[in-house]
């Protein structure tokens, strides 16, 4: 589904991505681990099209099309769907109209009909359940004044939502009592089917306590300098990166938020 | 050095022959004044940013004919009051005839009652603060006088439509007195709307006088074409307790401006003023206001949201005069303002003075672009480009739009702003 070759990219002309080669197939889950600053977020933000991230180099292609020549917006269309690590907080616009917007969008995408508003509501309040966010958030701004743990929520309410071809999640896990990373998980457990890929960018492994990844990168210094399966993860929760050869302050101080 | 421009003496035209004597004095007597009056240049402090979009050829001294028919006017639910050129037009208007409020044309008033107006016109206003409102004093044809009664309330809002023809050149002077007695209530919608093309200026006054308790909810929406030079003042005086709130809604032109001057003068008065513009192409919207705060215990509030698209330019200047003796008074001012191109231009200006030493005074400005960061999320869940410039400029004024108390104002305002993002945001 996901074939990337050989990816540089860089921020404000300082390469953090130097040559990424990752192949994801329908259907599984795929988490990428490393290091703060390693270029994981960087790595998803390429992928949605964030034009603050400059490609230099290599391809990258959804289901054999060319990625790179398409807008944000296409790609969200053709199914890349990114739950943020930082979501954006957008007063004035209120959740339930922005997801409307956004599932209205990819409906006409597909040539659907439009949700009407009741319809719609329906729709989101079942969802919003479904990440245990009360529908009272449906009426705020855009993740105005949510904590942390329920703007991660509404990002994978968003994915139900959207239902995309390959989800991202970039530290989705960060952030979250046990609770919400429960309810966060299952939602990503919902996720998971034969025609669909995930990518699971995290810096620790509890998230993959409660799903289970089919493949595990580590990505450090903008490369994947190793590529395992579940035990892998393992293998870094008992061992730090600093196995691998990493510089890993910060992970070594950290012990999971 | 050239010699500082002054009003054409063309514009000093006799007319008003339908008034009642005593008005036609006034008007008369504040012709005289304006003999070599000083027209405002860059020097001016008021009119710094606005003074080159005023331009006052000869031939739009004329005062517009009413003779025509008023064109079709926004659907107004609720009662409707309609001026062509200035000049009340019973035939298009529907008004109740009520004991305790009454509505009528200022040529409509017997003498007595003319004089006791003439004695009031202006009297809300700082004409030195205001100097083109002199104008309409000395050339207004007709207004409209409103009296409530004390406890008097109207049960539906009051549109008072204010149309020019421009198919000449000319100009029109609309003029309304609305005198609130005790504890009475009213809600009016002045809409300012045109039709033809010739250059043509609209220089309106409109007055609030606001007896103890009294209420007053003024919605002032202008939609005028491209040839038309608004220039508005709007003077409100407020006694006791009484409570005054406004939603500016404005489209630019080439001249826009709006005087609002609100003056607290009994204690527990409160005003809240909201404004919205939205400019484009080489467009032109000056917003100035002064709040004084003469008695204590007076609180207002002020929120303006300006938003400028293309090479349009638009100009907020917000006055709060605390007097020394207004202790108490709570006074917040916001100012907001959206750049929607490199080339628009937003300048604002808070101005406080502040003479009384215990009260609450709050002020913010700010310009600012649309946000990329939340133009990115939105368009990663498959929104259009067009669409989220939408939604994130709507976001910028959604809550003063939805604030506006009249349903069909409120629609008529997105149906323009539409029209606005259509022509400002291109699909990619
Ligand atoms: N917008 C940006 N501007 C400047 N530097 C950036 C930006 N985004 C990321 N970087 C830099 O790129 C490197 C990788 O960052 P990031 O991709 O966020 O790492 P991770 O998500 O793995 O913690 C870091 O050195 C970071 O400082
Ligand atoms: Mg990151």
């Amino acid at each position: 589904m996901l074939s990337i070759k050989n990816l540089h990219a860089s921020v404000e002309g300082k390469e953090i991505l130097k040559g990424i080669n990752l192949e994801v197939k329908a259907g599984e889950v795929h988490a990428i681990m490393g290091p703060n600053g390693s270029g994981k977020s960087t790595l998803s933000q390429v992928l949605a099209g964030n034009e603050a991230y400059e490609v230099t180099g290599g391809e990258i292609t959804l289901n054999g099309k060319n990625l790179l020549e398409q807008e944000t917006e296409e790609r969200a269309r053709e199914g890349i769907f990114l739950a943020f690590q930082y979501p954006v907080e957008i007063p004035g616009v209120s959740n339930l109209q922005f997801l409307r917007t956004a599932v209205n969008a990819m409906r006409t995408h597909r040539g659907e009909p439009e949700i009407n508003a009741a319809e719609f509501m329906k729709l989101a309040k079942e969802v919003s359940k479904q990440v245990d966010l009360d529908p009272a958030f449906l009426k705020r701004g855009v993740n105005e004044g949510f904590s942390g743990g329920e703007k991660k929520r509404n990002e994978i309410m968003q994915a139900l939502l959207l239902q995309p071809k390959l989800a991202i999640l970039d530290e989705t896990d960060s952030g979250l009592d046990i609770d919400a990373l429960k309810v966060v998980s299952d939602g990503v457990n919902a996720l998971r089917s034969e025609d669909r890929a995930i990518l699971m960018v995290t810096h620790y492994q509890r998230l993959l306590n409660h799903i289970v990844p089919d493949h595990v990168h580590v990505l450090a210094g903008g490369r994947i300098i190793k590529s395992g399966g579940r035990e892998l993860a393992l293998e870094l929760e008992e061992r730090g990166y600093g196995w691998l050869g990493i510089r890993d302050e910060d992970t070594a101080n950290e012990t999971g938020q | 050095m050239k010699p500082a421009p002054t009003l054409s003496s063309a514009f000093l035209k006799p007319g008003g022959q339908s008034l009642p004597a005593p008005l036609l004095a006034l008007r008369e007597e504040r012709g005289t004044g304006l003999v070599d009056m000083p027209l405002p240049t860059r020097k001016t402090e008021n009119w710094k940013y606005s003074s080159k979009y005023l331009k006052l050829a000869d031939e739009m001294a004329t005062s517009l004919s009413n003779e025509g028919k008023p064109g079709p006017s926004l659907p107004a639910p609720g009662y409707k009051v309609v001026f062509l050129n200035g000049v009340m037009m019973p035939e298009a208007s529907d008004y109740p005839d009520l004991d305790d409020i009454r509505i009528r044309s200022f040529r409509d008033l017997s003498d007595d009652e003319a004089k006791t107006l003439a004695s009031r016109l202006d009297s809300t206003l700082d004409t030195d603060a205001v100097q083109m409102a002199r104008l309409n004093s000395a050339r207004f044809e007709d207004g409209l006088l409103i009296q409530l009664k004390p406890e008097a309330r109207l049960d539906q809002p009051l549109f008072i439509v204010h149309e020019v023809t421009a198919d000449a050149s000319g100009s029109a002077f609309p003029r309304i007195f609305v005198e609130a007695a005790r504890h009475s209530q009213i809600t009016l919608v002045e809409e300012y709307i045109s039709s033809g093309s010739e250059p043509v200026m609209v220089n309106t006054v409109t007055e609030f006088d606001l007896a103890d308790g009294a209420s007053i909810t003024s919605v002032r929406l202008n939609t005028e074409g491209d040839s038309v030079q608004h220039i508005g003042a709007t003077g409100v005086r407020q006694q006791r307790d009484s409570r005054f709130e406004s939603h500016t809604v404005g489209f630019g032109g080439p001249l826009r401006r709006h005087d609002l001057q609100v003056r607290l003068e009994g204690e527990g008065a409160e005003c809240k003023l909201n404004g919205v513009v939205v400019t484009q192409d080489k467009q032109h919207y000056d917003n100035h206001t002064c709040i004084e705060h003469v008695a204590a215990h007076c609180n207002s509030e002020e929120t303006y949201r300006n938003i400028a698209a293309d090479t349009s330019h638009a100009v907020f200047n917000g006055r709060i005069h605390i007097h020394q003796d207004a202790q108490k008074s709570n006074a917040d001012m916001n100012n907001k303002n959206l750049l929607l191109s490199n080339g628009a231009e937003i300048d604002t200006k808070p101005e406080l003075e502040i003479y009384a030493d215990d009260v609450k005074c709050a002020h913010g400005a700010t310009i600012g672009q649309l946000d990329e960061t939340s133009l990115f999320y939105l368009v990663s869940r498959g929104i259009g480009r067009r669409e989220a410039n939408v939604l994130l400029t709507m976001a910028f004024i959604n809550e003063l739009v939805e604030e506006i108390p009249v349903d069909a104002v409120k629609e008529t305002v997105q149906v323009q702003l539409n029209q606005f993002f259509e022509h400002t945001f291109q699909e990619a």
